[in-house]
C-alpha cells in the first residue's frame, strides 16, 4: 500500500480500505456520543436528585409523614419530559418545527403531571410564611408540646438578611468604586506596593481571622449586632471587589478621560461624568455577587449573631432545620425553597459575570 | 520675569499635592480604612492573644507562651487534625476541584453549546445554593435510614439489605463528597472558558493531522489549560485549607473529632472549649500558610498588567 | 494523489444553508482554486474535504470511492490555515512530525523526513524554536512543512497567503505553486484574492453564496465570464459595467447609442479597463482622474454614461486632467450580459457609438 518514488511515499487506498474506515468512523463516532451521554447524565443524577426531592417535598409532603411516592412519580413524568424536550431540541430541523415539539411535549408532560402528581400537590406546608408560631402548631399536630427554639416571624428574618446583604453591597460598591479607579488611574508613591498587597488580600483567607474578629466585636461591643456583622463582611468583600473593579476601569479607554480634562473638567468631574457610566456592568457584577454572598452568609451570623431577632435567613433555615426536621420534612423543604429560590434568580441574572468572577486577572 | 514663573510653578506644584492628598483620601480613605480596621488589627489582635491565657471568660491575667508550647509538644490531637486535613485537602483538590473539574469540562465542551450549558448549570447548582440548605440536602440524602435518598436507591435499586449510616461509618469521604461537588465547578467553569479560547483551528489541525480524540485532548487541549490547573490548584488549596463551613453544617467535626480538619479545630476550640487563646495560636500558623498561598498565586497574575502606569499626570 | 468528486452535496448548520447544492470534479493533480467573497462556501467545502464537517446530503468521493464518513485522521489529507494553527508549545520540529507521530513512522525515518520537509520549504534552521518566535512568513512555511511531511494525497490551502505582506505574498505565491509542480499533489487553494487564484491555480471555481458560478481556467474566466459576478469579481482594476437596454441591433446607455450584435432587452455591456484606448473617436468624455499605478496609468473619464475606467500602458500620462477625449475598444473585447438573469450572452457584442 506505500510505495516510495523520489523519496516521497506515496499512500492509494483502495475501495475497500475506505469503506472500513468509514465504518470505524461511524462506529467511533456513536461510541462517543453515547459514552459522552450517559456520562453526563450519569454524573449529574447525584445533583439533580436532591433538589428535585427539596421542591416536591415542599409543595406535597404532610406533617408526620415521611413518604417519597410523590417524588418517584415526578420524576417518572419529568425525566421522560427532559429527554422528550432535548430531543426535540436536538432534532428539529427549522425554528418554527422545534416550538411545535417543544410545545407538543409540554402539553404532554403538564397533562401527565397533573394527572400522576397534581392531586398530591399543596401549599401547607408554606404555613411559616403566614403563622410566625408555626412550630408549635406543627407540633401540637403530632403531639409534641414543647420546642427547643423560638422561632421569630420570618418576614423579620427575610428583612434583616435583605438588610444585612443591601447595606453590605452599597458599600462595598461604593468604597471598591472609589478605590479601584485610584488605583487604576491615578500615579501616586506607593501605587505598585499598594496593588501588590491588594494582590495578597485579595486572596487572603479571611475566614482564619474569625477568633480575632470576633473579641475585637466583642470589645467594641458589636457582637450580636447586624452592624459589626455589616462591617467585617463588607471589609472581607473589599479587595476582590477592588480587584476587579480595577479590571473594568483599566479597560476603560484613556482617551475618553483625556478628552474629558481637555473640555474642562477636574478628575472627579471626569470620575463621575464619564468613567463611572463606562462601567456600569462591573458595578452590577459587584452588586449582585457581594449580595449574594450576604445572603448566603452563614459561618459569621452564626458566630457573631445571638438574638434571635437578629437571625438572618440563613439562621432561620439552620434552626428550622435543627428545631421542626423531625417533625415535619415538609416544612424544612419549603422555608428551604423560599431561601434558595432568591440566590438561584440572583445566579441567573449574573452568570454571565461568573467567570470575571472567579479568574479577575489571571494570566491568559 | 523668571522669579515670577517660579513662583507660578512653586504654587502650581503646591495645588497639585495639595490635591493629591485629598484626591488620596476621598477615593483610597475608606478602603484604607476598612482593610486596617478588620484585616490588619485582627492580625495584630490574634498575634497579642495567642501570647495570652484567654479561656472561656475572655479575660487576660497574665502573657505566657503556654499555648505555643501546648501546639508543639502538649496537644496529640492536633497531629491527627493536621493528617486528616492533608488528606482532605488532597483528596478533594485530586479527585474533584481539578481531575473531575477537567473532565467535565472537557465533557460538555464535547456537545454542543445547549447540552454542555445545561449540564455545567446543573453542576453549579450546589456553588449556586445558601451553604446551610445545600447541606440540609445532604442531611436527606445521607439519612441513615430507609426514608434516606441514597438508602432508597442503594435497597431498592441495587438490593441492599439493610441501610447505611455514611455520617458515622464513612466521614471523611463524606466531606470530601459535599466539598467536591462544590469545588468541581469552579474548576469547570475556568477550564471551559480556556478551552473555548483554544482557537478551533488547532483542532481542526490536529484532526488532519492523524490525531484522534484522546490525542487531541492531550496535545491541544491540556497544553492549553496548564495555567489555568495551576491557578485552580493554588486557590482551591488555600480555599480547602480554611474553610470548614460545610464541615461544621454536616459533620460538627464528628463524630467526635473524626472530621476536624484544622481550621476547624480551632473553631471549635475557640468557641465550643472557649480556648481562645490557644485558638488564636493555632491561627498564626494558618494566617501565615494564607499569606504564603497568596504570594504564590502572584506567580499567576498579570503583573505588568496590574501595574500598567496611569497615563494621565493631573491630579 | 487523487482525484475529487462532489456530487450533490449539500451543507447545512441549524437553519442555515451554506452550501445548497454542490456538484464539482477535481482530477488526479490538479491545482485548482476555489475563489469567492467571504461567506460564499467555500472555506465549508474545504473543511469538508478535510472531514471535520459532514456534508448534510450528498456524497464526496476520493478516487471514485465515498467518504462522508470517513474522519480526518484517516484521509491523508494535508491543510495549511489562514492563522497557521500550528501548535504553540511544541517546536517546529515537534510541529512538523506531529502527523508522522500518528502514521508510527519509525523514528528514524520520521526525522528525516522532518529534515526534508523543512529544507523543502526553507525553515531546516528554525527546528528548535517555538511558532511564538516565528515571523509570519516562518510560521507559514512550518505549516506547509506539517501538511506536507505526511505526504498527502490532498493538500488544502485556506487563505495561506492572506496574513503575509504583499513582497512575501508574491514569492510565497510562487513558491507554493513550483511546489505543487514539483509534488504533484492534487491541491485545492482557497481565496478571496482574484490574483492569488489567476496565478496559481490550473482551474478556478469562483463560488457565490454556496454555488458554484463559473469554473474553468483563468482564462476562461477573465475572457469569458459566464456571469456578471464572476466578470465582477475577476480583473484588476475592475471591469467597466454599464446597464441599458438592446432594441433593434442598438444598446441604448443614457441616450447613446453602441451598435449591437444578438442582444434584445435590458443588458448590461461589460468593457474591461485594459481594453479600452483613449482614441479619437468612440465615446466621448472628459478625463476626471489620473492614477498612476507605476508600468500602467488608470484615467476615470468622466462620459455620458457615467465614470470610465480605462488602462493605459506606460508609466507617465500622456495626457492632462480636465482634456476632451474619447473612449474606444475593439468589438471582440466587449462582452454582454442580460441585466435579469444577469448571465453573459454568448456572441453578443458591442461597438463603440459612432460620432
Amino acid at each position: 500500500m506505500v510505495a516510495a518514488t523520489n523519496g516521497t511515499a506515496r499512500i492509494t487506498a483502495t475501495g475497500d480500505d475506505w469503506g472500513r474506515l468509514a465504518a470505524r468512523a461511524r462506529r467511533t463516532r456513536r461510541v462517543k456520543a453515547t459514552s459522552i451521554y450517559a456520562f453526563l447524565i450519569a454524573v449529574s443524577i447525584p445533583i439533580v436528585l436532591p433538589y428535585f426531592w427539596l421542591v416536591t417535598i415542599a409543595f406535597s409532603a404532610r406533617t408526620g409523614v415521611a413518604e417519597t411516592q410523590v417524588l418517584w412519580r415526578a420524576v417518572a413524568v419529568l425525566v421522560p419530559a427532559v429527554i422528550a424536550f432535548w430531543a426535540a431540541a436536538m432534532l428539529a430541523r427549522g425554528q418554527r418545527q422545534r416550538w411545535a415539539f417543544v410545545a407538543l411535549v409540554a402539553l404532554a408532560t403538564i397533562i401527565a403531571f397533573v394527572a400522576l402528581v397534581g392531586p398530591s400537590l399543596h401549599l401547607e406546608n408554606f404555613i411559616f410564611l403566614v403563622e410566625p408560631d408555626f412550630a408549635s402548631v406543627l407540633r401540637s399536630k403530632v403531639g409534641t408540646v414543647t420546642g427547643a427554639v423560638q422561632f421569630p416571624n420570618v418576614w423579620h428574618a427575610f428583612g434583616n438578611s435583605i438588610l444585612l446583604a443591601g447595606t453590605q453591597t452599597v458599600i462595598v460598591v461604593t468604597v471598591a468604586s472609589l478605590a479601584a479607579y485610584y488605583l487604576s488611574r491615578f500615579d501616586f508613591p506607593g501605587r505598585s506596593s499598594m496593588l501588590r498587597s491588594l494582590l495578597v488580600l485579595h486572596a487572603f483567607p479571611v475566614l482564619t481571622l474569625i477568633v480575632p474578629l470576633f473579641l475585637m466585636l466583642y470589645y467594641i461591643g458589636l457582637l450580636d449586632s447586624l452592624i459589626g456583622v455589616i462591617l467585617v463582611l463588607v471589609a472581607f468583600e473589599l479587595p476582590f471587589a477592588i480587584f476587579i473593579m480595577k479590571g473594568f476601569f483599566d479597560a476603560v479607554p484613556w482617551d475618553i478621560e483625556m478628552s474629558a480634562l481637555t473640555d474642562g473638567a477636574s478628575r472627579r468631574q471626569a470620575f463621575l461624568k464619564v468613567v463611572l457610566p463606562q462601567v456600569t456592568n462591573g458595578m452590577l457584577a459587584i452588586s449582585v455577587f457581594t449580595f449574594i454572598r450576604g445572603w448566603e452568609e452563614y459561618i459569621f451570623v452564626f458566630t457573631f449573631l445571638i438574638r434571635n431577632t437578629n437571625w438572618t435567613m440563613s439562621l432561620y433555615m439552620f434552626y428550622v432545620r435543627e428545631d421542626v426536621m423531625g417533625v415535619d420534612y415538609g416544612v424544612v423543604s419549603a422555608v428551604g425553597v423560599f431561601y434558595l429560590v432568591p440566590s438561584l434568580l440572583l445566579y441567573m441574572a449574573a452568570q454571565r459575570y461568573l467567570l470575571q468572577m472567579s479568574v479577575g486577572g489571571v494570566k491568559g | 520675569m523668571t522669579a515670577i514663573t517660579e513662583d507660578l510653578q512653586l504654587e502650581r506644584g503646591g495645588r497639585q499635592r495639595r490635591r493629591q492628598v485629598v484626591n488620596f483620601a476621598i477615593f483610597l480613605g475608606p478602603a484604607i480604612v476598612l482593610t486596617v480596621l478588620f484585616f490588619i488589627i485582627p492580625v495584630i489582635i490574634d498575634v497579642a492573644v495567642s501570647f495570652t491565657d484567654m479561656g472561656r471568660s475572655l479575660q487576660v491575667t497574665g502573657f505566657t507562651t503556654e499555648q505555643y508550647e501546648k501546639i508543639f509538644a502538649g496537644d496529640r490531637r492536633l497531629v491527627e487534625v493536621i493528617g486528616l486535613t492533608l488528606i482532605y485537602v488532597f483528596a478533594t483538590l485530586a479527585i474533584f476541584n481539578v481531575t473531575f473539574a477537567v473532565i467535565l469540562a472537557l465533557v460538555t465542551t464535547a456537545t454542543n453549546r445547549l447540552t454542555g450549558n445545561f449540564f455545567r448549570g446543573v453542576w453549579l447548582l450546589p456553588r449556586m445554593s445558601p451553604s446551610v440548605l445545600y447541606i440540609l440536602l445532604w442531611i436527606w440524602v445521607i439519612n441513615p435510614s430507609e426514608f434516606g435518598l441514597l438508602n432508597q436507591v442503594l435497597m431498592t435499586v441495587l438490593g441492599l439489605e439493610t441501610p447505611i449510616d455514611p455520617l458515622n461509618d464513612m466521614p471523611v469521604l463524606l466531606i470530601v463528597i459535599a466539598n467536591g461537588f462544590i469545588g468541581a465547578s469552579m474548576g469547570m467553569i475556568i477550564f471551559t472558558s480556556a478551552i473555548r479560547a483554544i482557537p478551533e483551528h488547532l483542532f481542526h489541525a490536529a484532526r488532519v493531522d492523524g490525531a484522534g480524540g484522546f490525542a487531541v485532548v492531550r496535545h491541544i487541549t491540556l497544553p492549553a489549560l496548564r495555567w489555568p490547573i495551576s491557578f485552580v490548584t493554588i486557590y482551591q488549596t488555600l480555599s480547602l485549607l480554611v474553610s470548614f463551613e460545610y464541615i461544621l453544617l454536616l459533620t460538627k467535626g464528628g463524630p467526635f473529632y473524626d472530621t476536624t480538619v484544622y481550621a476547624l479545630y480551632i473553631y471549635r476550640r475557640a468557641f465550643q472549649s472557649g480556648q481562645y487563646a490557644y485558638g488564636a495560636a493555632l491561627a498564626v500558623f494558618i494566617i501565615a500558610l494564607g499569606v504564603i498561598f497568596a504570594l504564590l498565586g502572584w506567580r499567576l497574575f498579570d503583573m505588568q498588567k496590574l501595574l500598567q502606569r496611569p497615563r494621565i499626570e493631573v491630579q | 494523489m487523487a482525484s475529487i468528486e462532489f456530487r450533490k452535496i449539500t451543507k447545512r448548520f441549524g437553519d442555515v444553508e451554506v452550501i445548497p447544492d454542490m456538484d464539482l470534479d477535481i482530477a488526479d493533480g490538479e491545482f485548482v482554486a476555489l475563489l469567492g467573497p467571504s461567506g460564499c462556501g467555500k472555506s465549508t467545502s474545504l473543511l469538508l474535504l478535510a472531514g471535520i464537517y459532514l456534508p448534510s446530503t450528498g456524497d464526496l468521493l476520493f478516487d471514485g470511492h465515498v467518504v462522508n464518513d470517513v474522519e480526518a485522521k484517516d484521509r491523508n489529507v494535508g491543510i495549511v490555515f489562514q492563522s497557521y494553527a500550528l501548535y504553540p508549545h511544541m517546536t517546529v520540529r515537534d510541529n512538523i512530525m506531529f502527523p508522522l507521530r500518528f502514521k508510527k513512522t519509525p523514528r528514524e525515518e520520521a526525522i528525516r523526513r522532518v529534515n526534508e520537509a523543512a529544507a523543502l520549504v526553507q525553515v531546516g534552521d528554525l527546528l528548535d524554536r517555538r511558532p511564538g518566535q516565528l515571523s509570519g512568513g516562518q510560521q507559514q512555511r512550518v505549516a506547509l512543512a506539517r501538511a506536507l511531511v505526511k505526504q498527502p494525497q490532498l493538500l488544502l490551502l485556506d487563505e495561506p497567503l492572506s496574513n503575509l505582506d504583499a513582497t512575501l505574498r508574491l514569492s510565497m505565491r510562487t513558491e507554493i505553486k513550483s511546489l505543487q509542480d514539483e509534488l504533484g499533489v492534487t491541491t485545492i487553494l482557497v481565496t478571496h484574492d482574484q490574483i492569488e487564484a489567476t496565478t496559481m491555480a490550473d482551474r478556478i471555481i469562483c463560488m457565490r453564496a454556496g454555488r458554484i458560478e463559473q469554473a474553468g481556467t483563468p482564462d476562461d474566466l477573465y475572457a469569458r465570464p459566464s456571469s456578471l459576478f464572476v466578470a465582477s469579481f475577476i480583473g484588476s482594476p475592475p471591469i467597466n459595467l454599464v446597464e441599458g437596454k438592446a432594441v433593434n441591433g442598438t444598446v441604448d446607455v443614457s441616450g447613446i447609442g453602441f451598435p449591437a450584435t444578438g442582444a434584445t432587452g435590458a443588458v448590461t455591456i461589460g468593457l474591461r479597463p485594459e481594453h479600452l484606448v483613449v482614441a479619437d473617436t468612440g465615446l466621448p468624455g472628459r478625463i476626471a482622474q489620473i492614477e498612476p499605478m507605476g508600468r500602467e496609468v488608470l484615467y476615470v473619464v468622466s462620459t455620458d454614461i457615467g465614470h470610465i475606467r480605462i488602462l493605459e500602458q506606460g508609466s507617465t500620462a500622456g495626457r492632462g486632467a480636465g482634456e476632451a477625449v474619447h473612449v474606444g475598444f475593439d468589438e471582440a473585447h466587449s462582452l454582454v450580459f442580460d441585466t435579469t438573469t444577469e448571465r453573459l450572452i454568448p456572441d453578443s457584442h458591442v461597438k463603440p457609438p459612432a460620432p
